[in-house]
């Protein structure tokens, strides 16, 4: 099975109105617990809120931590900025596959450089 | 560079000479690689485009600093980050290249990813300084012409805190990137509230002011629009400068048709309330002045195929082409009508042909348009070389070239923080007012008045906007 990267995990996370509601929810409150995320979600229940908030969390966005019987959520400042560098890297890498797939596109190549090359 | 920066790399081997590997960069076809980077020559000094991948709706842009054929590329980046990408060609066998990619991030270019792909960072703290903000686009259509303008505001705040600040306090900049998109400059407006920004200042469209106005209706913050604008939305918090369609139209109609005779015009621009404006003062000046506007389209912010404009100005017999259009969106319009041969066939007049837009269109592509702003690099009135030597001095000889917008938000900021200074708690409303009726007789360049009109006529000759006449409205 082909692991998703952390990339696709966070566009996938933002890709749905709940959760973007919910990161909102998170960005205007600060830490919050899924009660009172719940409270402000009308069109989900909490079962479905606590998958979106699976979601999140699995990709970085947000943190989780348990006080007694409480979840609390919060914005995952840090795992935005390693999925911003991750990101990053990923471009970094995608330039060089392209050069590699732009040398495998046949073009002719001028003979007396390759003598000169090999000379 | 001051902040902390992280370096990416990545290496490829390729089964190519390092000459063949290096010829093929800046390549339209399907052999050009590093996401098609887009350059009119792969030298030292030129611009260019590369747009990011991965959905990121952004393009990095910046100049070529070393070309070393078949050995080496540096470019210096300014959109939509501040950063350098190194690429080494090494001959590892007869037709065999590793090819080494170096990319060096400032921690702000982090956050500005991160942010644009959705992440809430935290407020910066308060620091007991003054806070300003700059709402800026550091992406979308806009980022060609902004590039300048965030490092003009550094340059206009450091020169303020290097002379003690305001109020014997220092003045905090805050950056913040609309997309060229009002809904996140709205949104980008309230954090910038939300930080403690007593002004903003905004190199934006006016579509993005007007969302970022409304926004800070209900708070204690002062809105200024100090770049080219159609006029209109000033209220008690609200200053709008820069430069006005009606001003540019009557200059620029009055010399295209005395050197052209060109009076029949087809005007191009964009669904919003700048080219609105604009298209209705062109209107109003060339019927006054027996001209006549034969059609005009417009088209959503963010275009880049114009096509099917070109073949409408192609079959409205057309003699004078006139561009509202703004950043990349002007510059693929730009290209494409020269690469179809329009500019044979009609003038080309464009009111947002600024420096930085300009060397993105290109020299052959560029070269006969006229244009009408309140700056460019080459006029000689005082002041002019000191600002541009500060400006070299502090950024280097690779950072964009000045334009009427970043020269305009350098002029507002300074002025600003003038009135700042002698009335330090006076309100926003109070400090607009002052503004407005403030008497200077100063006219270096940096200083200007910016209540008054003044404009330069001009045109492009290849990668040079030549001042022409000088027009006081």
């Amino acid at each position: 099975m082909v692991r998703p990267s952390t990339e696709s995990l966070a566009f996938d996370a933002l890709s749905d109105g709940v959760r973007r509601q919910i990161l909102a929810i998170l960005s205007e409150h600060g830490e919050c617990t899924v009660s009172e995320i719940t409270e402000r979600i009308d069109s989900v229940g909490r079962t479905t809120v606590s998958s979106h908030l699976r979601v999140l969390r699995t990709s970085g966005v947000v943190q989780e931590r348990k006080v007694g019987r409480y979840r609390y959520v919060r914005l995952d400042a840090d795992g935005s900025v390693r999925e911003a560098l991750d990101f990053l890297q990923r471009i970094m890498t995608q330039a060089a596959d392209e050069l590699s797939a732009s040398a495998s596109t046949a073009e002719p190549r001028d003979p007396f450089e390759e003598k000169l090359a090999v000379g | 560079m001051t902040s902390a920066t992280v370096t990416l790399s990545s290496e490829a081997d390729v089964n190519l000479t390092p000459a063949e590997a290096f010829e093929r960069f800046g390549r339209r076809d399907d052999a050009g690689w590093m996401f098609r980077a887009r350059c009119h020559r792969v030298a030292p000094g030129y611009a260019v485009a590369i747009d990011l991948p991965g959905g990121c709706d952004a393009q990095v842009l910046g100049r070529l600093r070393v070309v070393l054929p078949g050995r080496e590329i540096v470019i210096e980046q300014d959109q939509p980050w501040r950063g350098q990408l190194r690429i080494k060609f090494e001959r590892t066998g007869a037709a065999q290249t590793r090819v080494r990619f170096r990319a060096q991030v400032p921690s702000e270019g982090i956050e500005w990813l991160a942010r644009h792909r959705g992440a809430s960072l935290p407020l910066p703290a308060p620091t007991g300084a003054r806070r300003i903000g700059l709402l800026t686009s550091k992406s979308g259509s806009g980022a060609v012409y902004s590039m300048a303008a965030e490092y003009m505001a550094q340059l206009a705040v450091e020169q303020v805190n290097t002379s003690g600040g305001v109020d014997h306090r220092p003045v905090d900049l805050l950056i913040a990137d609309d997309s060229t998109d009002h809904l996140q400059a709205r949104r980008e407006t309230i954090r910038l509230i939300e930080a403690g920004c007593q002004a903003i200042f905004a190199c934006v469209t006016s579509a993005s002011f007007a969302a970022a106005t409304e926004a800070a209706e209900a708070h204690d913050v002062l809105m200024v629009h100090p770049v080219i604008n159609e006029g209109g939305m000033e209220a008690r918090k609200v200053i709008r400068f820069g430069e006005r369609p009606e001003a540019q139209m009557s200059a620029l109609s009055r010399i295209v048709e005395r050197e052209t005779g060109g009076n029949r015009w087809f005007l191009v621009g964009q669904q919003y309330s700048w080219s609105f404006g604009a298209h209705r003062a062109a209107a109003k000046i060339l019927d006054a002045s027996g001209s006549r506007v034969v059609a005009q389209r417009f088209t959503p912010l963010g275009t880049r195929e114009f096509a099917p404009i070109i073949d409408s100005i192609r079959a409205s017999g057309a003699d004078v082409v006139m561009s509202s259009l703004v950043g990349a969106d002007e510059v693929a319009f730009q290209q494409q009508a020269y690469e179809a041969g329009l500019r044979d066939l009609a003038n080309h007049v464009s009111l947002v042909m600024d420096e930085c837009t300009l060397e993105h269109v290109g020299p052959a592509a560029g070269n006969g348009i006229w244009t009408a702003l309140n700056y460019f690099q080459s006029v000689t009135s005082p002041g002019n070389s000191e600002l541009l030597h500060a400006y070299r001095e502090h950024f280097g000889p690779w950072a964009p070239p000045l334009s009427s917008l970043s020269t305009n938000v350098y002029e507002a900021i300074r002025q600003y923080l003038e009135l700042a200074a002698l009335h330090p708690d006076a309100a926003p409303s109070q400090l607009a007012a002052d503004w407005r009726t403030r008497k200077s007789d100063r006219d270096s360049v940096g200083q200007r008045n910016m209540a008054t009109q003044r404009l330069y006529l001009a045109r492009a000759e290849e990668d040079v906007i030549r001042v022409l006449d000088e027009v006081v409205a």
